[in-house]
């Protein structure tokens, strides 16, 4: 968003008829230029930008700069190949059209396209760069086109001259498959100084965005909220579900209220069908371990409290169990996932002896205690009347 | 037009006289041809401090000793006197060239245009020299263009301290605060207490 002035100085001499950029130099070149000034007007709507031609009959400035994009692209229509170009002189007379720009806060910037020979000394660019760089003017070169053995030294020494902290870039560019505007694109020509790829030059990349998601909020505001929302979710669930497990390992030591609770937690396990992640239950079916399959069942309920004080009952009982203390976090923090397929947990919730098993092996709690065979009952009833929902469903999951 | 100012100055306060600093727009200060761009802004001290340059000095660029500074001021001021420390070695300013209310003044234009007033400077290591303004000339200044186009022979120009020595007013330029426009006249907005009172006249 710096404020500037910027003078563009187009090569347009006969160099320009080769064909090696597609379509010809020039038209690459114009394209990059059209390129140039809709990012330098977008990024600061004060910026201006003017145009001038280094070869024809001598240096012409086709616009003085402007903000105007309109004027600025029209001038570029109906422009001739011919002559020679001639760079010290171009970047002189960009210097005079800057100094007379009409707002004196802007900076001033020179984009010259060097496309032919350059049949100057290096020592007179190197005056040239100094005079420059004196008058704080920045110098952006693009080297493309002719390429013999002087030209990239001759304009390496150029901006080494010109440059103060930065401000001014040089560019090579091959011929090559990609077009001319698409190389600039990422070059600091186009950022400004590593400001950060400008909203202007992400949508020209075409797709190659630096926005979060990958959707320009300019574009699709609502479909960009929506997946910074929903990510947001996903995060704050993880942590809630992180900060669980941080709360199960401070309550390891809990005993006997925690089984009493405990029962009531096992009924209302039945009811809420909610959650089971059928891959994990078809992992860990395979597992001997019935303990491990009991804390997957256990871990299904969404209530948070519920769920740690299940889960540090099922730790009490297998402390040293490391494959259980694994399962029960990936349970935890894979709780949220929606699938309506019950039938593992119900198959293991009806199985009454599996059930008295699991409850003997729980500290605190006696099979023979009269609360829990009645729990026991009417555990079996329910899931009785549950049969006809788990056949057919059986069938869909095979 | 120099002054030799005692050192050992009892009857008044120095640091009072020289404290125009204070009235210079420091966000707005700037130089060409500084090796270190915004280097200027530390030249601007308090009159005890004008030897103490650890914050920095405003150095040209090797091998070209001009200079052009331009100092902003947050209202007009009345400028009465100057005074420069410059560096060791050659590297003093030998010639000040001043131009008052001006914006944007570049090299070409500092050469070619008439300064205010042009002073010869001396190596004035220790700030004990001031040069003093044609009073009359720099009554209302709101922005003020040094120019320095030599040295005594070193390869860069080095400015330690500027002091400017006046009085501020309190009067502002170009500054438009705020501003009502009225893109229709409503004449209900501009009702005078007599109209008000009486009841005959009325616009429409």
């Amino acid at each position: 968003m710096v404020l500037e002035a910027t003078m563009i100085c187009i090569d347009n001499s006969e160099w320009m008829r080769n064909g090696d950029y597609s379509p010809n130099r020039f038209q690459a070149q114009a394209d990059a230029v059209n390129l140039i000034c809709g990012a330098k007007t977008q990024s600061n709507p004060e910026n201006t930008v003017g145009i001038l031609t280094m070869a024809g009959k001598g240096v012409r400035v086709l616009v003085t700069p402007t903000s105007d994009l309109g004027k600025i692209l029209a001038c570029m229509h109906g422009l001739e190949i011919g002559g020679e170009m001639n760079l010290a002189a171009g970047i002189q007379v960009a210097q005079l059209a800057l100094k007379h720009r009409q707002n004196k806060k802007q900076q001033q910037r020179i984009i010259v396209f060097v496309g032919s020979p350059v049949k100057y000394d290096k020592k007179v660019l190197e005056l040239i760069g100094r005079k420059l760089k004196k008058n704080s003017v920045a110098l952006d070169i693009v080297n493309f086109g002719e390429e013999d053995q002087d030209k990239s030294e001759k304009l390496e020494a150029l901006l080494a001259a010109v440059n103060n902290n930065d401000s001014s870039h040089i560019v090579h560019v091959p011929p090559g498959p990609s077009a001319l505007s698409d190389v600039l694109i990422s070059t600091p020509i186009f950022t400004g100084d590593g400001e950060g790829g400008s909203g202007f030059a992400a949508a020209a990349a075409g797709g190659v965005s630096g926005f979060e998601f990958g959707v320009d909020p300019n574009l699709d505001p609502e479909l960009a909220l929506a997946l910074r929302v929903s990510m947001e979710e996903e995060r704050a669930r993880q942590e809630a579900a992180a900060k669980k497990a941080a709360e199960e390992a401070a309550k390891q030591e809990k005993g006997e209220e925690q089984s009493t609770s405990q029962d009531t937690t096992m009924t209302d396990n039945v009811n809420p069908e909610t959650s089971e992640p059928e891959k994990k239950t078809n992992d860990l079916m395979d597992d001997e371990n019935a303990l491990l399959q009991q804390a997957l069942a256990m871990s299904m309920d969404d209530s948070s409290s519920t769920v740690a004080v299940r889960d540090t009952d099922m730790s009490d009982a297998s402390a040293d169990d490391h494959d259980l203390q694994l399962a029960l976090q990936l349970s935890v923090q894979d709780g949220a996932v929606e699938q309506s397929n019950q039938t593992d947990m119900n198959k293991l919730l009806a199985d009454q002896s599996f059930m008295s098993s699991i409850l003997a092996s729980l500290p605190g709690v006696d099979p023979n205690d009269p609360h829990v065979k009645d729990l026991l009952a009417s555990m079996q009833s329910q899931s009785e009347n549950k049969e006809d929902d788990k056949a057919p469903k059986e069938e869909e999951k095979k | 037009m120099a002054c030799l100012h005692d050192h050992s100055c009892e009857e008044h306060d120095c640091s009072s006289d020289w404290s125009l600093y204070k009235h210079v727009d420091l966000s707005k200060v700037s130089a060409l041809n500084e090796a270190v761009s915004g280097s200027v802004k530390s030249v601007f001290r308090a009159w005890e401090q004008r030897l103490n340059s650890s914050e920095g000095y405003l150095e040209s660029n090797e091998g070209d000793p001009e200079l052009i500074v331009f100092i902003p001021f947050t209202s007009d001021v009345k400028l009465k006197s100057i005074s420069i420390v410059g560096g060791a070695d050659g590297t003093s300013p030998a010639k000040m060239r001043a131009f008052i209310n001006r914006d944007g003044i570049d090299f070409s234009d500092a050469q070619n245009m008439q300064p205010v007033q042009e002073w010869d400077l001396v190596e004035n290591l220790q700030g004990v020299l001031e040069y003093q303004t044609r009073y009359s000339r720099f009554q209302s200044v709101g922005n003020i263009t040094l120019h320095f186009p030599d040295n005594f022979g070193g390869d860069t120009t080095q400015i330690h301290y500027i002091g400017l020595k006046g009085e501020a007013t309190q009067l502002k330029r170009d500054v438009v605060a705020t501003i009502v426009y009225e893109l229709m006249p409503n004449p209900s907005d501009h009702k005078t207490r007599a109209e008000t009172g009486g009841g005959l006249s009325q616009v429409e």
